[in-house]
């Protein structure tokens, strides 16, 4: 029989790219459309009254009520906008946190490296302008991160994910990110100095099982 | 003058109005007391000017001039002003002389701004009182 | 309405450079600033050549990374806080007088110590390129703790420090003088709904001048003493103080780098399609709106930082878009019906609207807080800025150079050098910064000194800074246009364009009075298009 513990594994975990995919396509065909829009209008314009006699220009100057009701348009396609943020980014930000994570890692960013921890395996990782070993993730589960910072300000950004964080000293930030199967690269996003270019790790999604045979070589085994 | 004060205190209570509107949101004392500060600052400006003359918050045109408007050509009290002023802050991270001979540029600048002030408003004086006379 | 003027005794006459330093006539004063100004943009361009010359290629080392870091800091400090904002002061402060029929400036003794308060601050600032560790390098924003004793010593980042508080100060005194000038000294006739339309965008500019800007240098007062013991800035609520402070001043500020610049194309567009612009009270409403929203909406600069309240933020941000998209209704408008002039002035003016509606379309994607998560510190987001500051606000700057030089020099610029200009820094600006959207996306983050070649970023950063040179290329061909208009001078005469506003009723140059005849009655904001207009009625009535 289903129980519900069943029926919410069953439930898709939100997908930070799927999400940003999502809103992507509504948002910039609409910007395109807008700017074809005006810039037809005003290149038409240009071209339709060009080397008129002057004292053929219209002298009409305002036309309030159709600048009004244009405003009330615009204010209906900020509602519309707003309406789509809004629901995302609950997903993004809330759901996808309240999710049970199969993995926490803690990472901590420092100039100019990237430690992961994963503290149910007892071991870390290293990455950024020191080392180039990869932060192995679980493909397709719900993959916690406790961020945090050594010393300045740094970002944990993996741009096919779509989603980056900031690491702020004296702070944990946490975020829940799911990954497809496969390679992905990761880069500080936030201004940290010298070596700030340096500052890139790469992060391996493998299947669950695949994951727990490395995390087991690495560390002690999973803690209870 | 008349209705200068107006765009200054609309434009503040527009500014109220949103400032409200963040604290209620984002209640954040930084935050906070910045947006006060600047609905102050928009405030105070437009009640100096209501306070200088009533007629700024009287919708309407301006009409003619009461009495000469003052216009000065040059000063150098200000130019020493502005310079002294770099000056020092300069010498605060560079050298501490330019940070004391700033500072003496500035008090010196000061009392020349004082003097042409004065000279500016006996000119004014004159003037007017030359207008009376014809 | 005649001007009886004494001169006071204690104050010498001066003439020529000396007279210009000193003078408190504002047209002296705007001519000085905008010069300094146009001097810090051919520096801070020279900045942004070498940067993309060593972005050209990847793994470049042209310049060492430490020099890249700075490089890249001063190149946004001297475009914003040394030209774009202190431009648009100088166009203020010229033209604002002129505009509301005044005979000078309010307080002009304080706008002149504000001004060499602002010279200061830049020369401060690029003096710490002569620092052991060099110049500031933390970036425009300068965040902390990044930017604290221990992770930037020396004095370079103090110089740079010391530099945004004189400029930013000197920027705000000049600003109060106009504020004051608009409020005081209008002439008979001249009500609020009467000011020009570029004189409304310089009050609404002056107003967020005069609130957000003493709040950057409370920051970056609290900034000097945290890198010299005092700790201010600490831990997360420090550094998110921090960005709270600062952005509160750095978003108006982008706004005050905005209005100027759409006055200038608005009163071009007007001009130059022989109609007056249209929609006025919607647009005095709506850049009123626009500035007031501008103060609400600084944390979308911090969507990814968890220190804030994203959803807010996004709903303020987003709705920027309401009094942006009324001032298009406006500028499209005033075209339709018009009799159109395609000069120079005209063309940039054009070329404003269309290239800052990229940015501006651009703004509203990042003002969405899913989409700022990959967006933001990379380059879809210096892509926007570009567009909106560069490909925008400058291209309105150069809209109002070509149509107010005969006014500023008493000259005409070439119109071929002009047309020649606006073709080479249309497509260096589009070659440069619309890739950028794409490296973005593709996972370039910005403020990086060089880029691995594996990405495959190679080839679009190469356009972008062939795209680099096209523009300074275009920048040399305006520089040119100048000397060489200066040198044989075509006399452009009161009103070379047939203007409506009241700065063309007077002699080009002005006079240091500013009106020598009496005004024309004042009876709109198109004070000069009125008689002209009604003139052609009473002859086509009388034809009849």
């Amino acid at each position: 029989m289903w129980s519900w513990s069943q029926l919410r594994v069953v439930q898709a975990l939100v997908s930070t790219r799927g999400e940003y995919d999502r809103l992507f396509s509504i948002y910039v065909p609409l910007a395109i459309g807008v700017f074809l829009v005006i810039v037809v209008a005003m290149i038409g314009a240009v071209i339709v009254f060009r080397r008129r006699p002057v004292e053929r220009a219209a002298r009409w100057h305002e036309h309030n009520r159709l600048e009004g009701a244009y405003a009330l348009l615009l204010a209906c396609v900020a509602a519309f906008l707003l309406y789509l943020t809004f629901t995302t980014e609950h997903r993004v930000d809330t759901v996808a946190d309240r999710e049970r994570p199969a993995l926490i890692v803690d990472v901590t960013a420092s100039k100019w490296e990237w430690t992961f921890t994963y503290p149910a395996y007892g071991f870390s990782v290293h990455s950024g302008a020191v080392g180039r070993q990869p932060m192995v993730v679980p493909a397709g589960e719900a993959v916690r991160f406790d961020l945090t910072s050594a010393d300045v300000i740094h970002s944990f950004w993996i741009p096919a994910l779509r989603y980056k964080h900031d690491a702020i000293p004296g702070s944990t930030q946490v975020f829940t990110l799911v990954f497809s199967r496969g390679v992905f690269p990761g880069q500080c996003a936030e201004f940290c100095g010298l070596r700030h270019a340096d500052m890139i790790f790469t992060a391996h999604a493998v299947a669950p099982s695949a994951f727990a045979a490395w995390a087991r070589s690495r560390g002690r085994g999973p803690r209870p | 003058m008349r209705g200068g004060a107006i765009p200054i205190l609309s434009w503040g209570t527009l500014l109220l109005i949103l400032c409200i509107g963040n604290w209620v949101w984002n209640d954040k004392p930084v935050s906070g007391a910045a947006a006060t500060a600047a609905v102050i600052t928009v405030y105070a400006f437009g009640a100096a000017l209501w306070l200088a003359r009533r007629e700024s918050i009287r919708r309407g045109p301006p009409g003619p001039a009461s009495e000469p408007e003052s216009v000065p050509e040059a000063s150098v009290a200000a130019v020493v002003i502005g310079l002294s002023v770099g000056c020092a802050l300069f010498g605060l991270a560079w050298s501490k002389f330019l940070l004391y001979f700033g500072a003496a540029m500035l008090v010196l600048s000061l009392a020349r701004l004082v003097i042409e002030l004065r000279s500016e408003r006996s000119t004014r004086q004159r003037t007017a009182a030359d207008r009376e006379r014809r | 309405m005649s001007v009886a003027s004494a001169r006071t005794a204690r104050v010498p006459r001066m003439t020529g450079w000396l007279g210009a330093t000193v003078s408190t006539d504002h047209k002296r004063m705007g001519l000085t600033l905008g010069v300094c100004s146009l001097f810090f943009f051919l520096l801070g361009g020279v900045f942004a050549l070498l940067m993309r010359t060593q972005l050209a290629q990847p793994d470049m080392q042209f310049v060492s990374d430490n020099s890249y870091n700075q490089l890249f800091s001063m190149h946004g400090s001297t475009m914003i806080y040394l030209f774009v904002t202190p431009m648009a002061i100088a166009l203020a402060l010229y033209l604002v007088p002129l505009q509301i029929g005044a005979v000078g400036l309010s307080a002009a003794r304080l706008a002149l110590a504000g001004l060499w308060t602002w010279l200061c601050g830049g020369l401060v600032m690029q003096q710490g390129w002569f620092a052991s560790g060099g110049a500031g390098r933390d970036g425009w924003s300068s965040y902390a703790p990044l930017s604290n004793g221990t992770n930037t010593p020396g004095v370079g980042q103090d110089l740079w420090v010391i530099g945004v508080i004189l400029a930013a100060a000197g920027m705000t005194v000049i600003a109060a003088c106009v504020l004051a000038t608009v409020a005081r000294r209008r002439a008979p006739g001249m009500s609020l709904l009467r000011m020009p339309v570029f004189t409304w965008t310089a009050l609404v500019s002056v107003l967020m001048v005069v609130s957000a800007f003493p709040i950057l240098v409370f920051a970056m007062v609290l900034l000097y003493i945290d890198r010299h013991g005092g700790h201010i800035y600490t831990g997360f609520a420090g550094a998110i103080d921090y960005q709270d402070l600062f952005w509160f001043f750095g978003h108006p500020v982008v706004y005050v780098m905005f209005f100027p610049y759409l006055g200038a194309a608005a009163e071009t567009i007007a001009v130059c399609s022989n109609k007056r612009w249209f929609g006025y009270i919607p647009f005095v409403a709506s850049i009123m709106a626009f500035a007031a929203l501008s103060m609400a909406v600084w944390s979308h600069h911090m969507y990814v930082t968890g220190g804030v309240t994203n959803q807010y933020f996004a709903f303020t941000s987003t709705l920027l878009l309401v009094p942006a998209g009324i001032e298009y209704f406006d500028a499209v408008a005033t075209l339709i019906g018009g009799s159109i002039v395609l000069r120079t002035s005209m063309l940039f003016a054009l070329a404003f609207f269309i290239q800052f509606l990229i940015g501006g379309l651009s703004g509203i994607f990042v003002a969405s807080p899913v989409l700022d998560y990959q967006a933001y510190g990379t380059y879809i987001v210096v892509a926007h800025f570009h567009y909106t500051l560069f490909a925008g606000s400058i291209f309105g700057f150069f809209a109002g150079v070509y149509h107010w030089f005969p006014k500023f020099t008493g000259a005409l610029l070439r119109e071929s050098l002009g047309k020649l200009q606006l073709v080479l820094m249309v497509i260096g600006t589009n070659l440069t910064f619309f890739p950028m959207f794409f490296l973005g996306n593709d996972g370039m983050p910005r403020r990086i000194s060089r880029y691995p070649t594996h990405p495959g970023w190679g080839t679009l950063n190469l356009l972008e800074s062939v795209g680099a040179g096209v523009i300074a290329l275009g920048v040399l061909i305006f520089l040119v246009n100048v000397v060489v208009s200066l040198r044989r001078r075509v006399v452009a005469g009161d009103d070379p364009w047939l203007g409506h506003t009241l700065e063309w009723a007077t002699s080009s140059p002005p006079p240091p009075l500013n009106f020598e005849r009496p005004l024309p009655p004042i009876r709109s904001y198109a004070p000069l298009l009125d008689p002209r207009q009604e003139g052609s009625t009473a002859e086509a009535r009388g034809a009849r």
